[in-house]
């Protein structure tokens, strides 16, 4: 018999007759997620989180806007971007972007978003072969281009959306809630473990 | 209304004047108070040192001593937790008639504290000063008991009710846990005789013996003579003769 | 991993005696207990999240074998394999045919306690493959050559200077002990390792029976850069870990980082299902995901099996007092805590670690604050009925529970043994009203005072007032 026979053989026969209990009749979201208006609580809650936000209004000025946030920050003008963002008028802007996967040494990585959040703040990114998952990871400073009619109130609305809108799941979904961070070391807490030091959210439309 | 008071194993040997104070609060109720001769312990060391068989003959032996009460009441969280929420468990699996009798005496367990909230008509108790109430973990987390004993204590003229830091943790009692850890036992206890002191209260009082005397134990162990340890039975009632553990 | 839980009662003593660590643990009340009560109450209806938690495991086990097929069939169907494991052994050669089958020679790891479980890190090294762990905290523990002593904050025990001394041996750069420049001294010198790894390991908060995907919590972003830059993904799981669909996923996620630090959501949830497709650049080309049973299996039967909600969040360890006082050390195994006192006589004999269900207070911070309502006073009464029931108790204690047993069931005997001992402990506290040693208490009275009493038994004092 195979491992995996003898595995599950065992967990019928601990499983056999009985009883599945009920689905929870409603699962609760955290306070406020289902009356409070999703555009401002994700504003507050991606603040908690430790992401910054901006508004650009609308796609093509969405550069300008990345432009102002690097020079106030005083980070370098080089960044990369998802190839799907690479019709976006950067060098008009002012940024020397590249479209293509990130490498070690890339500075600012610039995304979109598939959807945000409200009850949490977080962003949704979907992975894709104009969407590199690493373009939000491996550089120090991750800005997200959100467009604003995608705030969802809930995980489940998100979920609901990726579904209706592609089917199946991407491979790689990436819930992302402000800058990386570490409590290990006596638990103090600490912004820049491995991944991003920085996430800055410009909301767009 | 006929009333069973167990007075518990640990008070029985060590504390009667804990014994007299639930007496007499019982009374005062109006309630006629019998105390069963022939009880002795609930069981609750031996269902928590793994011998479930003896605990439930205990229970049985409970179970008859108190058949002729409407109401069974024990000055203790843990022990009123044994009886109301693990004894039928403990049963379900014995016959039918066992259960019955052992499901209806659960029914009819109360903690003093819970009991006395809406009964007790008078305060005849005194008492100058400070107070602070540690939570016992079974009364508060079996059975939920946590403002009666407070509203009691707050009727005691003279009396000013303060709370302590995390009133809630546990003082590292845990039965005989504090005899085969004893050294764990004392580290945990000496936090709560911290949240004690910084409290600012004269006298810690609570609703179960055993954490009682494992706080009073270790206030004297480490040269504490001052904060006075008591049920708060004991300052409800008045009792004449309680002498404080310090 | 070496069991050595039989020896708590001296690892424990030892833990007293370290002011270091004591003071380590000291940070517990603040930084997890708060911090979750805080989060609860901020959320609202945190019990009805619970109890819907709990509802969600449950269903889980009682159909785990209907989930796993349709976890496996799912996860297949997008690219990914699906190993079985029935022990850590399996386990750890099914992740090394993986290693050689690949060509790997560079591992990265993130955190994850089931490879604890299978002391996965020292098959693989023994068999030639390097092998990183990323998690801030576990890197340390690599370089101290040491074992978790919390599950989501393994390092709970060490402070910044030990940091400081281990960074310093091993990095060769200017000495630090202010914890951000650690922490960036760590992300420098692991960066380039995510790039040269061959393969990457993880473990798995969830399995999604309907989608066939891997879920992971994590804050620091390495659990990402494992799954993301190496070719090869394995991810192990033991099998209770699936949950059947989107949905009931999204309630654990709300409950499981409340739970363990307090954060209403871990900066990174990734959801991970199979392998990457032709026109992207990034993600695993194959992706392993081995479901490790390893006792499981047997705990679904018994009397144990609600252990087996656990979503491995640390709250039991963060309420309990014994681990506030003792720390994860003391355990000796894996997992420590509540939790652990009953995984750990559960996966590896109860005869191997009867102590652990023995060392607690019954206090039942655990069960209040268990995301997934786990009864865990109720779990560890059983394991020490067990222990009685599998004569692995101490004779002399037994004799006295036997001893004290019969007086209790004999009223007359019990009333008799109680009045000579009210007296003679009355006698021997006469002139402070309490005891300072008691050779049937030695336990006791080796740190606390023993109560004198008053002489009489309350019976006896009672039958004489009323009399009277």
């Amino acid at each position: 018999m195979s491992m995996r026979e003898a595995i599950l053989t065992r967990v019928r026969a601990a499983t056999a007759g009985k009883q599945v209990p009920p689905a929870p009749e409603v699962i609760p979201r955290a306070a406020g997620t289902l009356t409070e208006d999703p555009l401002v609580r994700f504003r507050r809650l991606a603040e908690m989180s430790g992401s910054t936000l901006d508004e650009a209004a609308s796609p093509a000025t969405a550069p300008g806007r990345v432009a102002a946030y690097l020079k106030d920050a005083g980070l370098t003008c080089a960044a990369v971007v998802w190839p799907a963002l690479a019709a976006l008028p950067w060098t008009a802007a002012g940024i020397a972007a590249e479209a293509r996967a990130p490498q070690t040494t890339d500075a600012i990585g610039i995304t979109g978003a598939f959807c945000g959040i409200a009850e949490t703040g977080t962003l949704l990114l979907l992975s894709g072969g104009d969407s590199p998952g690493a373009t939000s990871l491996v550089p120090e400073t991750h800005i997200a281009l959100l467009p604003r009619e995608r705030i969802m109130r809930d995980l489940e609305a998100a979920f609901a959306r990726v579904r209706a809108e592609h089917g199946s799941l991407p491979r790689a979904l990436a819930f992302i809630s402000g800058p990386s961070r570490t409590a290990d070391i006596e638990q103090t807490i600490v912004i820049g473990a491995h991944g991003p030091k920085r996430v800055h959210i410009i909301l767009v439309g | 209304m006929r009333v069973g008071l167990f007075i518990t194993c640990l008070a029985d040997l060590l504390r009667p004047s804990l014994a007299r104070a639930a007496r007499t609060l019982l009374a005062l109720t109006g309630a006629e108070v019998v105390v069963p001769r022939r009880q002795t312990c609930c069981g609750q060391p031996a269902l928590n040192a793994g011998d479930p068989a003896t605990t439930r003959a205990l229970a049985l032996k409970l179970a008859r001593e108190f058949a002729d009460c409407d109401a069974v009441v024990l000055p203790s969280g843990s022990c009123a937790g044994t009886l109301r929420i693990h004894y039928p468990g403990l049963f379900a699996e014995r016959p039918e008639a066992e259960r019955r009798d052992i499901e209806a005496l659960a029914a009819r367990t109360h903690e003093l504290a819970e009991f006395l909230d809406t009964r007790l008509p008078e305060v005849p108790g005194r008492h100058a000063g400070r107070v602070t109430y540690h939570d016992s973990c079974s009364g508060l987390r079996e059975l939920g008991v946590k403002q009666a004993p407070r509203a009691l204590l707050a009727r005691v003229p003279g009396l000013e009710l303060v709370e302590m830091m995390n009133a809630e943790d546990c003082c590292g009692f845990g039965g005989t846990f504090a005899l085969k850890y004893g050294a764990i036992s004392a580290a945990i206890c000496d936090r709560k005789c911290a949240a004690i002191r910084a409290s600012g209260a004269g006298t810690v009082t609570g609703g179960d013996l055993g954490c009682l005397m494992h706080l009073a134990g270790r206030l004297q162990r480490t040269g504490d003579t001052t904060t006075r340890v008591l049920h708060w039975a004991e300052i409800v009632a008045g009792t004449s003769g309680a002498q404080a553990w310090k | 991993m070496e069991v050595t839980s039989d020896k708590f009662r001296a690892a424990a003593a030892r833990s007293l005696a370290d002011t270091q660590l004591q003071r380590a643990l000291a940070r517990i009340p603040e930084r997890f207990v708060a911090a979750r009560a805080r989060a609860a109450a901020e959320f609202g209806e945190f019990e009805q999240l619970r109890a819907a938690g709990a509802a969600i495991r449950e269903r889980a086990l009682a159909r785990l074998d209907v989930l796993l097929e349709r976890f496996e069939a799912e996860a297949v169907c997008r690219g990914a394999s699906v190993h079985w494991a029935v022990d850590a052994a399996e386990a750890n050669r099914i992740v090394l045919d993986i290693a050689r089958g690949h060509g790997v020679r560079r591992i990265v790891k993130s955190k994850s306690m089931v490879t604890e479980e299978c002391a996965l890190n020292d098959a693989l090294e023994a068999a030639g493959l390097a092998v990183l762990e990323t998690d801030l905290g576990e890197y340390i523990l690599q370089l101290a050559r040491e074992r978790p002593s919390h599950i989501i904050a393994p390092v709970i025990h060490k402070n910044r200077e030990e940091v400081t001394e281990l960074f310093s041996a091993r990095h060769r750069r200017p000495r630090s002990t202010d914890i951000a420049a650690l922490c960036q001294e760590a992300r420098e010198i692991l960066r380039p390792q995510f790039f040269a790894a061959d393969m990457g390991i993880s473990g798995a908060n969830f399995l999604v029976a309907e989608t066939g995907s891997v879920a992971l919590f994590t804050n620091e972003g390495n659990g990402r850069l494992v799954t993301t830059l190496p070719r090869v993904h394995v991810a192990i799981a033991g099998i209770e870990k699936v949950v059947e669909t989107l949905g009931e996923l999204a309630a654990l996620a709300r409950l499981l980082p409340r739970s363990a630090t307090g954060q209403a959501i871990s900066n990174y949830f990734t959801l991970l299902t199979g392998v990457r497709g032709a026109t992207e650049s990034d993600g695993p080309e194959a992706f392993h995901i081995v479901l490790l049973d390893n006792g499981r299996s047997r705990l679904l039967g018994s009397e144990l099996r609600p252990i087996l909600r656990c979503i491995r969040c640390g709250a039991c360890l963060n309420h309990c007092p014994v681990y506030q006082t003792v720390g994860g050390h003391a355990y000796g195994w894996v997992y420590p805590g509540p939790m652990g006192a009953v995984w750990t006589p559960a996966l590896v004999g109860l005869e191997r670690a009867r102590e652990l269900p023995e060392a607690a207070t019954f206090c039942g911070q655990c069960q209040v604050a268990c995301p997934v309502m786990i009864p865990l006073p109720d779990l560890l009464r059983r394991l020490r009925t067990r222990t009685t029931a599998e004569h692995l108790r101490p004779a002399r204690e037994r004799l006295a529970l036997n001893l004290w047993g019969y007086a209790a069931r004999h009223p007359r005997l019990y009333a008799l043994l109680a009045a000579f001992a009210a007296r003679v402990l009355y006698r021997l506290g006469r002139r402070r009203g309490w005891v300072r040693w008691l050779p049937l208490a030695a336990g006791w009275t080796a740190t606390r005072d023993f109560p004198a009493g008053e002489g009489r038994t309350a019976r006896e004092v009672l039958r004489r007032e009323r009399g009277g």
